[in-house]
């Protein structure tokens, strides 16, 4: 299965969930890989814990792959190489779990067709090695998402492959209403896709939201706040959700809400189940609501048309 | 093999072979390997039923002009062609092949291109070069303004693939392997014939030391024939060590078991089709690390976990037919 994780805004938690999802897939025993396709700012080998990717993937990575300037896109094993003291060793029954990092110079490009041939190259060929393959894109409408569309359209030489989208968004007003837009919009995915070939139906099958730091009322986090500061808070939550229901991305769209973590918060991670369990450093919330998010991904009943 | 009158004074031979798992859900047919595997109009592919099905492609010419990597980071220039070709195996594993062959020296100037289209697969070296330098380049550095036969081999692989991408549905997910070769002939010293070695990023190298006058195309069927008992090992390791072991839950391991029989288990048979002077080689790696003993390890592991889940389920059965009745 080819993932593309989207979000309209920066900082909205795409990579650090993502990240998260491809750990719990590996977990779960699927063979796993993560493209960073957010050439502005790679930040996957930071949450895999893998210091040295930065320097080493400088013109070996997918940025350089894609414009042909490396045949071969580095790979790096995240079992072997991470430095998080927890997952140095594959645990028993996972699948690989491989870092596809970016360039950390290079920035955005235009997509031609030559960028669309090795791009369309290279998933297919991760689709033989791998059963998920996991493409972090870049914030709002950028070339990267043009890239995946066109390579995911009909004619762009990946329409079949099983594909779905995941576009992450906080839960606030603004990034409510500009998750929406980004998928529905004049300029959105869906309008995007048409132009190039897809379905409109087909695709937005294929499109879930995923609510990122959400705060959780009635976890323990929010208990020792005032009557008046709880009511008003609710408040908002029941005034957000209908706002999104309006804008057409409302529970049923939604795959999953991963609650505001402060681990998270203040760095940018993989939940462990030592973290939870042992450490007990993060919510047992947050790391099933990862799973489930995991599970999700390719359960059939979550997808498809409404 | 190769032009008339070139062979002799070729020196080294160099390729890379690249093995995956053809992607479409069961072996393909003959008729389908042929269609997969014709790369020109003017040459058939070439099949063969034994010792087991295989279907290889007519080779195929790329020209090349840029640097050759050699281990002294001397800079030395090389025009010609690399032949590449692609082949499958029991219409289930599907290898692909860059190589060339190259003198040790050449005209001081370029020459224009029908010099060189008239010696097929070779390289040929603006001056002199040394053999030994270029062989332990082109098995350790890469750099990206020098040769890559790799990017060839995988160009045959991508076009492969592009063909399948409306029925891609591997039946296990299985690990790409790349095995870099170099050959010179053998001296008289005592150098052992074969050098085998993995790298951390998984590419393999192969240092050949073959009788003299081993025709290019033999040494890179050698290779193959490596590459992919190489691939197949590496493959059935991998699931075995991913299995989680005394688990209850059989069907996972199930998962993981029935393709490896299914798809690859029947699919070893070294020297198939390696030409009888090279076959020393092939025994030189059975030896050390005894790619054949290791083989018989993995699959007796494949079965007696078969066997143990089929006893669990049985017993399972039992007790609950027990509990019912
Ligand atoms: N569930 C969460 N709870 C609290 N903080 C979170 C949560 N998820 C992510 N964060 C934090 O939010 C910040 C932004 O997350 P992340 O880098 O994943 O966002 P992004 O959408 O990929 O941003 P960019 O567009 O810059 O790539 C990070 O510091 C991250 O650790
Ligand atoms: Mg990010």
């Amino acid at each position: 299965m080819l993932v593309f994780a989207a979000s309209d805004k920066g900082g909205t938690g795409r990579s650090v969930t993502s990240a998260n999802l491809a750990y719990h897939r590996a977990l779960d025993g699927d063979d796993v890989c993560y493209l960073d396709f957010d050439f502005g700012s790679p930040t996957a080998a930071a949450v895999f814990d893998l210091p040295d990717v930065l320097s080493e993937a400088e013109g070996r990575g997918l940025h350089s792959y894609l414009k042909g300037k490396t045949g071969e896109p580095l790979r790096v094993d995240v079992w072997s190489r991470t430095e998080h003291p927890q997952l140095r060793s594959r645990p028993g029954g996972s699948g690989r779990l491989v870092l596809l990092p970016g360039d950390r110079t290079g920035g955005e490009f235009v997509t031609d067709d030559e960028n669309l041939h090795r791009c369309v190259d290279l998933v297919l060929r991760l689709k033989r090695e791998f059963d998920v393959i996991i493409v972090d894109l870049s914030a709002g409408r950028s070339y990267a998402m043009d890239l995946a569309l066109a390579a995911t359209s009909p004619r762009g030489g990946l329409g079949r492959l099983k594909t779905r989208w995941l576009v992450y968004h906080r839960w606030t007003r603004q990034h409510v209403m500009a998750a929406a837009e980004l998928v529905y919009g004049k300029q959105g995915i869906v309008q995007a896709g048409i132009a190039m070939g897809h379905e409109a139906d087909a695709l937005s099958a294929a499109i879930r939201f995923v609510r990122a730091a959400v705060p959780n009322l009635e976890s323990p986090l929010w208990s020792q706040v005032s009557p008046a500061q709880y009511a008003w808070m609710r408040q908002c939550d029941t005034q957000l959700e209908e706002i999104a229901a309006g804008r057409g991305i409302g529970k049923t769209r939604v795959l999953s809400s991963i609650p505001l973590e402060p681990v998270l918060q203040w760095q940018e991670r993989l939940i462990t189940d030592e973290d939870v369990h042992d450490r007990r450093i993060a919510n047992v919330e947050t790391w099933q609501k990862m799973g489930e998010l995991a599970q999700r991904l390719t359960d059939d009943k979550y997808w498809g048309q409404l | 093999m190769g032009a008339p009158g070139k062979t002799t004074d070729a020196v080294l031979a160099c390729g890379e072979v690249r093995t995956c798992l053809l992607p479409t859900r069961e072996a393909v047919d003959q008729q389908v390997a042929e269609r997969l595997l014709r790369l020109r109009a003017d040459e058939p592919v070439r099949v063969s039923k034994r010792p087991n099905r295989y279907a290889v492609s007519p080779d195929v010419l790329t020209g090349v002009d840029c640097r050759l990597p050699t281990a002294n980071g001397s800079k030395v220039r090389a025009v010609g062609t690399v032949t590449s070709r692609a082949a499958l195996v029991e219409g289930r594993v599907l290898q692909a092949t860059a190589y060339f062959s190259a003198p040790a020296g050449g005209p001081d100037r370029r020459r224009p291109w029908g010099y060189y289209l008239v010696r097929p697969g070779v390289l040929v070296p603006i001056g002199k070069v040394s053999p030994r330098a270029v062989a332990e380049g082109f098995l350790t550095r890469h750099h990206q303004d020098e040769l890559d036969v790799g990017s060839i081999a995988e160009g045959q692989l991508s076009r492969i693939s592009r063909l399948l991408a409306d029925s891609f549905d591997p039946p296990l997910t299985t690990t790409d392997t790349r095995v870099r070769w170099a050959a010179s002939p053998a001296s008289d010293g005592d150098e052992p014939p074969l050098r085998f070695t993995v790298a951390e990023d998984g590419l393999r190298t192969l240092d050949l030391r073959l009788p003299p006058g081993t025709a290019p195309a033999a040494a890179a069927a050698l290779c193959e024939d490596l590459a992919l008992h190489d691939w197949l090992l590496t493959t059935v390791v991998d699931k075995l060590d991913g299995l989680r072991l005394g688990s209850a839950d059989g069907k996972a391991a199930l998962k993981v078991l029935r393709p490896l029989v299914d798809h690859l288990l029947h699919l070893w048979l070294p020297k198939a089709r390696v030409e009888r002077p090279l076959e020393a080689l092939w025994d030189a790696l059975e030896q050390e690390p005894g790619f054949s003993r290791q083989w018989e390890t993995q699959v007796r592991r494949v079965r007696d976990q078969l066997l143990l889940q089929a006893i669990l389920t049985q017993r399972e059965a039992l007790g609950a037919s027990l509990t019912t009745s």
